[in-house]
């Protein structure tokens, strides 16, 4: 579980990139405990379903099947909160990402409901649409091969995903600032409800900050990063 | 979690993208070739109807589906206008990959991905390249109307294009133009506070802000890029054409004049002035060089290629200039004569052999500067002066070997002889994928090929580097004003690249 206490641990993490800000961006937490949270309700209904009908399969099927792709035979061991830490970490994507990232997610479930975000498909969802949204929003963002070692799948097992995302949000990955904007206070609003009150940084943006062109050198360390 | 904004949901235009595959679409022919993959026309079997369909290509796997396609495709999903290209769909081909067990191996994008686009006949490029073409004022000022509409269109949604050329502005047989290849496009925000990257936009085109170094820009930089077109369709030929960035800025300065604090203020805290700051004062020339243009056509361009990208036109003020509301008022697009479809790649294969026979010819003609010329528009009568312009008498142009009903469309072909001097010295990586000609994300070199005439090369007119000499004829006699003249264009295998640049009507 995380916490806001974990934060001052942070400042003693060694940054390989040294103009990186030591802190961990608030928006890791904030979207860690809200897909915590998520999941944790998903993973409930998705047992009382199986067991209803009386079979797994039946019941992973019904309940995941556009996200099928995304599911792994078991849960990895790494949390949520770490492994969204993992990703900050070392590929050093903007915090925005994360935001976007959560974004595409959301989408995805509205746009196909009979999904849920379980804690089997949680950690492929994850890294796939971060790395959409850092492709998106990046000057400076690491290739598919780097995001494959970071997010412990393979770089043909991300590539598919990656394409599977696509289609699954019909190719609709733009972010406005005003959408950027209504999930931050959505985020917010979730940890404001559960007793806590924090801001996320909003370095961003709008597809705004996104992009430049020669992010094609991926494999040099970013330069760029948008913290606070 | 569950917050959409008001609008959001539920919004879904058509059937999925992607839920369909390559085969609702019966391949007529290949219509482009690169290093990005190919470019199909095509008909959707159930409904005949024709377009492109460019193959995104897949097959760099530490990249993953290529940045340049995602930006295209998320670009063009939200913006619709009919001065912008229009991607229909995306379609898909499980392709023929089984596992060991014989079942499709789950893959179903194997077989490739491709985006669909209306069809268009040609590009302003291919077109105004064409053996026998020349433009009418009416219609520059329609083609230039449609490009400022649509630019306008791309930037009050925040969008900037970052590539316009000729090459990716695509003309169809009823006239309409539509901006194309949005690979480098990019949203913006009104402050201008974001730090962009300066390694945008096809060299002869780009803006000198981006070639000092500039990375907080605007809507401007696509301005300067129509300004250079437009002056190109009055000139008949590119007017900057540099070969690598230097040579490219002091182009500009040659003809735009140097940029002081005076005329641009702010420009000395632009990263690179102080290194290509000029040693000498130039002024400003535009209004004595292009002395023959038309009034308006000169005001507007003077405010297209202003220095201080803050001082230069809007997209949406240019359609407001004059130029645009005095006689010959812009033509009706469907009023524009039709021309025969063709396309750079059918015609390949004849035009290598025709290259090949053009070098011969070429060693014999030593030292024969290349030019890229091309007939001025049809002057109206009584109106201006005429429009007799420059440049040498070129017989032979190694780069754009004459062929029988000439190319309209790049597709993504370099068109200049292989090895020239790069016209892309220091473009952004476009990740090795990308379109044909305006279909879109083509990686670099596309459109014309190297440039010509470097300021080394003895000039025509032994005038050292400029491009704008005003004196020797540079097409045959009675040519230029032949509305619709005799058929010099009709002899099109003929070699004689005079004849090539013919225009008529």
């Amino acid at each position: 579980m995380l916490a806001a206490g974990e934060l001052p641990d942070n400042h003693n993490r060694q940054f390989e990139p040294s103009n990186f800000e030591p802190t961990t961006p608030r928006v890791l937490t904030i979207l860690s405990f809200v897909l915590e949270r998520i999941v944790a309700r998903n993973d409930q209904l998705a047992d009382g379903l199986s067991q209803q009908v009386n079979g797994v399969s039946y019941g992973s099927a019904r309940l995941g099947k556009s996200l099928n792709v995304f599911h792994g035979v078991r849960a990895p061991n790494i949390s949520i909160p770490n492994y969204l830490e993992r990703i900050y970490k070392y590929t050093n994507c903007s915090p925005s990402c994360f935001v976007v990232g959560f974004v595409y997610i959301d989408r995805l479930v509205h746009k196909h409901p009979d999904s849920l975000v379980v804690s089997l498909n949680v950690h492929r969802l994850l890294v796939t649409s971060i790395m959409v949204a850092s492709k998106m929003l990046d000057d400076e963002h690491y290739n598919n091969a780097f995001y494959a070692k970071v997010g412990g799948v393979s770089n043909a097992e991300l590539n598919r995903l990656e394409i599977e995302l696509l289609f699954l949000l019909d190719f609709g990955i733009m972010v406005t600032s005003r959408v950027f904007e209504s999930y931050c206070l959505h985020l917010e609003k979730e940890m404001l409800l559960a007793g806590t009150n924090q801001r996320i940084e909003r370095a961003l943006v709008d597809d705004v900050t996104e992009i430049s062109v020669d992010d094609t050198q991926t494999s040099s360390p970013p330069q760029v990063a948008v913290v606070d | 979690m569950a917050i959409a904004a008001p609008g959001q949901l539920n919004l879904n235009e058509s059937p999925s993208w992607g839920s369909r595959s390559v085969d609702c679409f019966e391949k007529l022919e290949q219509i482009g070739e690169g290093t990005y993959g190919q470019v199909y026309m095509a008909r959707e079997i159930k409904t005949g109807e024709i377009v492109a369909l460019k193959k995104i290509r897949m097959d760099n796997e530490r990249e993953g589906f290529p940045i340049t396609a995602i930006r295209e495709i998320k670009i063009l999903k939200k913006l619709h206008h009919e001065n912008v290209i229009n991607l229909k769909e995306i379609v898909t081909s499980p392709g023929p990959e089984k596992d060991e067990q014989g079942r499709p191996d789950g893959n179903k994008y194997k077989g490739g991905i491709y985006m669909v686009f209306e069809y268009m006949d040609h590009d302003l490029t291919g077109l105004a390249d064409r053996p026998g073409m020349r433009f009418s004022v009416a219609q520059i000022k329609c083609y230039m109307k449609q490009l400022l509409t649509g630019l306008h269109y791309c930037h009050v949604n925040q969008v900037l294009h970052r590539d316009i050329k000729g090459s990716n502005l695509l003309i169809d047989n009823e006239g309409n133009l539509k901006l194309a290849d949005f690979g480098l496009a990019r949203s913006f925000s009104n402050d201008h506070n974001a730090n962009l990257t300066n390694r945008v936009i096809t060299l002869w085109y780009r803006p000198p802000e981006l070639l000092l170094g500039a990375t907080k820009y605007g809507p401007a930089v696509d301005l300067w890029s129509v300004g250079c077109i437009f002056a190109e369709l009055l000139h008949g030929k590119p007017i900057f054409p540099g070969k690598d960035e230097p040579e490219q800025l002091n182009k500009i300065f040659e003809l735009c004049g140097a940029p002081d604090e005076v005329n641009w203020p702010g420009v000395s805290k632009i990263p690179w002035y102080n290194n290509f700051k000029p040693t000498r004062p130039m002024k400003r020339r535009l209004r004595e060089v292009f002395r023959h243009f038309d009034r308006h056509a000169l005001e507007l361009l003077e405010r297209m290629l202003a220095l201080d990208p803050s001082q230069r036109i809007s997209a949406k003020d240019a359609l407001d200039a004059e130029y645009f509301w005095t006689d010959p008022l812009p033509c009706d697009p469907k009023s524009l004569p039709k021309y025969e479809s063709s396309h750079e790649f059918q015609t390949k294969k004849k035009r290598q052999q025709q290259r090949q026979h053009e070098d011969a010819a070429k060693r014999q003609k030593l030292q024969h500067p290349q030019q890229h010329t091309r007939v001025p528009p049809v002057q109206q009568s009584g109106k201006g002066h005429p429009q007799m312009r420059p440049g040498p008498t070129q017989p032979m142009h190694g780069s754009h070997p004459p062929v029988a009903a000439g190319p309209s469309h790049h597709y993504g072909k370099p068109r200049g002889p292989p090895g020239g001097p790069g016209r892309y010295p220091n473009q952004p990586n476009r990740g090795g994928q990308g379109g044909g000609g305006g279909y879109g994300s083509g990686p670099y070199p596309q459109g014309r090929g190297p440039p010509y005439g470097s300021s080394s090369m003895p000039g025509p007119r032994g005038g050292g580097s400029s491009n704008y000499g005003v004196g020797a004829p540079n097409y045959p006699q009675g040519a230029p004003y032949g509305g619709s003249g005799p058929g010099r264009g009709s002899n099109m295998m003929g070699g004689n690249r005079n004849q090539q640049y013919g225009w008529q009507q």
